[in-house]
């Protein structure tokens, strides 16, 4: 077995790994670390597909920033297991009848009969000078420039989506202005109203 | 590190309603942010502005010759062009509706023009769309607007909740589609239409080709099915058709039709035209039990934006039979069906949301009762759409669904036509349900209802229109036939 | 291509086997003599084991998305900036109209205080 194809199962066995553990695990913040795990195993997989792009992104943006926010809503809910898991067994058979039966269909129509090495010609492994990135880019900033500028309107509408949703323009904080306090004079503080003197008239 | 690509800056001109309607929600969101409270209306005015011009920067490109620009990814044609136009056309008519509710229910807000704005654009992403990854960014872009969009009531817990749900739903079958996308991709090695169409029309295609672009198709179909409404993947549409603010209901209900039917004919008829026999069992199957379902559980609704949901369900029913047929005619019923289906729809939301009042939602059947005493105009205008909903002559819903059954009958599916008549004929029934509670029924409150003039000429324009396109259809079908 | 990342595979296996031994050892060799008082909290200090669940305000989750949107926004311009003197100006003016909506992005969120914690 060649040294490539050790790390292959190797990273495919902590990928289903901690997948399954995911998944299994009753603590929803064990959960999140486990799809951090997993995230790494397929970002390291698709390092050996020769598709560093993609597993530098997945690592940047996945773990780096998806799963902050992940955490985020796992400390922001106040999830009971026992309701959690009631809801799990019920839902158990019919999730396992309709996964077997997609497993077994996708196994099937995607397994080595079409698509094993007597099909489909086996990639050409790159020079060490060959950089994925230089390739993907220059695709991207050229043939996909539609959809590259279409991605900012997504990325605009998401800012104003979620400002749109979370904020709250109240202000609700008692907060110190220094500025306001050194540039004030008496005259914005105090005034001066004359009123004339009167009597009410059922005194008269 | 170089590539024979070449870009020529006059071929933006097809594109040019897409830019100048960028260019402006860029405009209109920065205004807005300087805005004062007491010129807050202006968002709304340039708003109108904006879809007006970019309509009439659509209409100017009908009749342009076929032009695919972006490496293949952004197609102008005539029926990207006239699409185009409706979706702005129809986006306008429900903002006259939607300054009106927002106003009354205090959700006025900038951002929420500008987010229309940016639906409309995803909406004519998508119209134009020929590649995958662009109908795909054109689908998220109009999704990610209208899953923002009804949340905006979002002190209204049942807003959010819809919210949540259309989104969790549609996170899931954009997932899907993705999915199928990529299968199309990995065997086709292209996500051009025009690629993709070559490739399925080659006769020299082999038997694996073909089960791996079938097994795409499935999810590609059910991601449609999804955006469409259609069973069983209608879950989300009666949920969000009554949690939504009803100007967000009128608009999510009505103008993103058109854009997933030009969706479903680029990737289906323009791009897998030659697997119409496997994917054409899939939409018979949709388009029975859309219409079963739509016409069977409206009858238990209370709640009228609810029953107008599953009234659109077995609309979407009729219009996905239309691609049934397979023939060029066919499809043309379908895209008359949709555009008279937003008509209609729009004139039904209309009146819903005049009979709003003040922080009051008017969304019980029941609230019809005795609505020709108090407002015996709006109550004709229900009139018109519910007789024209049910498929009544001489409006324009009777040539809708004539028009498919004609088709679906010259197909040789007369077991089909006989299923969708009998089922058009138990959802007469709702319709006419609320006819009774409008005009046979007392009103428990007499109050008048009162609505602004701009609403007022906007609805009786709509009425009219639905009874006088009925009495003249010709005009509006041929140019439905003629777009593909 | 693969090559280039040996030292990361090395690194990564020399790294788990740092913290695993470390760990190991310490386990292995350290007395571990357990009692009541030993576990209890000193004085008026926090118990040692408590749900760590607590309601954060949903101002930190606006400062998370944002910072999302502004990290895949790296992403995009990430590959830019690999190939960016063999794309020219067509690629100079692709960059600027991508960075521009995020600029006016970046403008609503300043105006609207979103970026203020009150």
């Amino acid at each position: 077995m060649e040294f490539e194809q050790i790390l292959f199962y190797l990273f495919s066995f902590w990928f289903i790994a901690s997948s399954l553990a995911m998944i299994l695990s009753r603590n929803t913040a064990f959960s999140a670390l486990f799809l951090i795990l997993s995230f790494f195993s397929a970002a390291s997989l698709w390092l050996l597909l020769e598709a560093e792009f993609l597993a530098i992104i997945l690592i940047l943006v996945y773990v780096g920033a998806v799963m902050v926010l992940f955490l985020f809503v796992i400390k922001m809910l106040d999830i009971e297991d026992s309701t959690l898991r009631a809801k799990f067994t019920g839902y158990l058979p019919i999730g396992l009848g309709v996964a077997v039966i997609v497993i077994a269909e996708m196994s099937l129509v995607l397994g080595v009969d079409q698509f094993g090495l007597d099909v489909v010609p086996q990639p050409i492994r790159h020079a060490s000078d060959y950089s994925n990135i230089t390739e993907l880019a220059m695709e991207l900033y050229t043939i996909y420039v539609y959809p590259f500028e279409l991605a900012a309107v997504l990325l605009l509408i998401a800012i104003i989506a979620a400002i749109t949703l979370i904020h709250r323009p109240d202000k609700r904080a008692k907060k110190q202005s220094i500025e306001e306090q050194v540039n004030t004079q008496a005259k914005d503080r105090v005034r001066l109203v004359s009123i004339a003197p009167y009597k009410k008239k059922d005194e008269q | 590190m170089t590539n024979n690509f070449s870009f020529e800056i006059n071929s933006l001109l097809v594109a040019l309603p897409e830019i100048f309607l960028l260019s402006s929600i860029v405009i209109v969101l920065i205004i807005d942010l300087f805005l004062t409270s007491k010129f807050r209306q202006a968002t709304y005015y340039l708003t109108q502005l904006s879809l007006m011009v970019t309509g009439i920067l659509s209409f100017n490109l009908i009749g342009h010759p076929e032009t695919v620009i972006f490496s293949n990814s952004f197609i102008l044609d005539n029926m990207a062009s006239v699409f185009k136009v409706f979706i702005t056309g129809s986006s306008m008519v429900a903002m006259v509706y939607t300054r009106h509710y927002l106003l009354q229910h205090s959700l006025y807000r900038g951002e929420y023009f500008v987010l229309v704005m940016l639906a409309v654009l995803g909406m004519m992403v998508m119209v134009s769309g020929y590649s995958m990854l662009t109908l795909y960014m054109g689908l998220e872009i109009l999704s990610l607007s209208l899953y923002t969009l009804i949340a905006i009531a979002r002190n209204r817990s049942i807003a959010v909740e819809a919210a949540l749900k259309y989104f969790v739903l549609g996170a899931i079958a954009s997932g899907l589609l993705l999915y199928g996308i990529s299968m199309v991709y990995g065997i086709s090695g292209s996500i051009n239409i025009s690629d993709i169409s070559a490739f399925a029309h080659d006769p020299s295609i082999n038997s694996r080709d073909t089960l791996i672009l079938n097994f795409g198709l499935v999810f590609l179909v059910i991601g449609i099915a999804f955006k469409l409404g259609a069973v069983p993947f209608h879950m989300w549409v009666p949920d969000v058709y009554e949690g939504a603010p009803t100007s967000v209901t009128m608009f999510l209900s009505t103008v993103p039709k058109i854009a997933a039917l030009a969706m479903l004919v680029r990737i289906l008829v323009d791009g897998l035209g030659s697997m119409h026999d496997y994917w054409s069992d899939l939409f018979l199957a949709l388009s029975l039990l859309s219409i079963s379902v739509g016409s069977v559980v409206a009858l238990m609704q209370t709640n009228i934006k609810r029953m107008l949901a599953y009234s659109t369900i077995s609309h979407v029913g009729f219009i996905m039979l239309g691609f049934v047929t397979g023939v060029v005619s066919g499809y043309g019923a379908a895209i008359f069906y949709v555009l008279v289906y937003v008509l209609m729809s729009l004139a039904a939301f209309g009146v819903i949301i005049i009979l709003n009042n003040k922080g009051y939602e008017a969304d019980q059947i029941s609230d019809y009762k005795g609505l020709s005493k108090n407002s015996p105009w709006f109550a004709l205008v229900m009139l018109i759409v519910m007789l024209s909903m049910a498929g009544v002559p001489p409006f324009i819903g009777f040539y809708s669904k004539f028009s498919i059954l004609q088709e679906v009958v010259s197909a040789g599916f007369i077991t089909v036509a006989i299923i969708a008549v009998v089922f058009a004929v138990i959802s007469a029934y709702y319709y006419l349900k609320i006819i009774k509670f409008m005009y046979f029924d007392e009103s428990d409150k007499d109050e008048t209802i009162s609505a602004p003039m701009d609403i007022k000429l906007i609805l009786s324009i709509n009425g009219s229109l639905i009874l006088v396109v009925g009495l003249f259809p010709d005009r509006l079908m041929n140019i439905s036939m003629s777009l593909l | 291509m693969l090559e280039n990342y040996l030292p990361v595979v090395v690194f990564i296996f020399l790294g788990v086997a740092f913290g695993v031994g470390l760990t190991l050892i310490g386990w292995l060799l350290g007395p571990s003599k357990p009692n009541e008082e030993k576990n209890s909290q000193f004085e008026c200090g926090f118990p040692a084991f408590e749900d760590s669940r607590m309601h954060f305000n949903v101002r930190y989750y606006l400062v998370a998305i944002l910072f999302i949107l502004f990290d895949l926004e790296v992403a995009f311009v990430f590959p830019w900036a690999v190939v960016q003197s063999g794309l020219g100006w067509f690629g100079f003016v692709v960059i600027s109209v991508f960075l521009f909506l995020l600029v006016v992005g970046f403008i609503f969120e300043w105006k609207k205080g979103a970026l203020e914690w009150e």
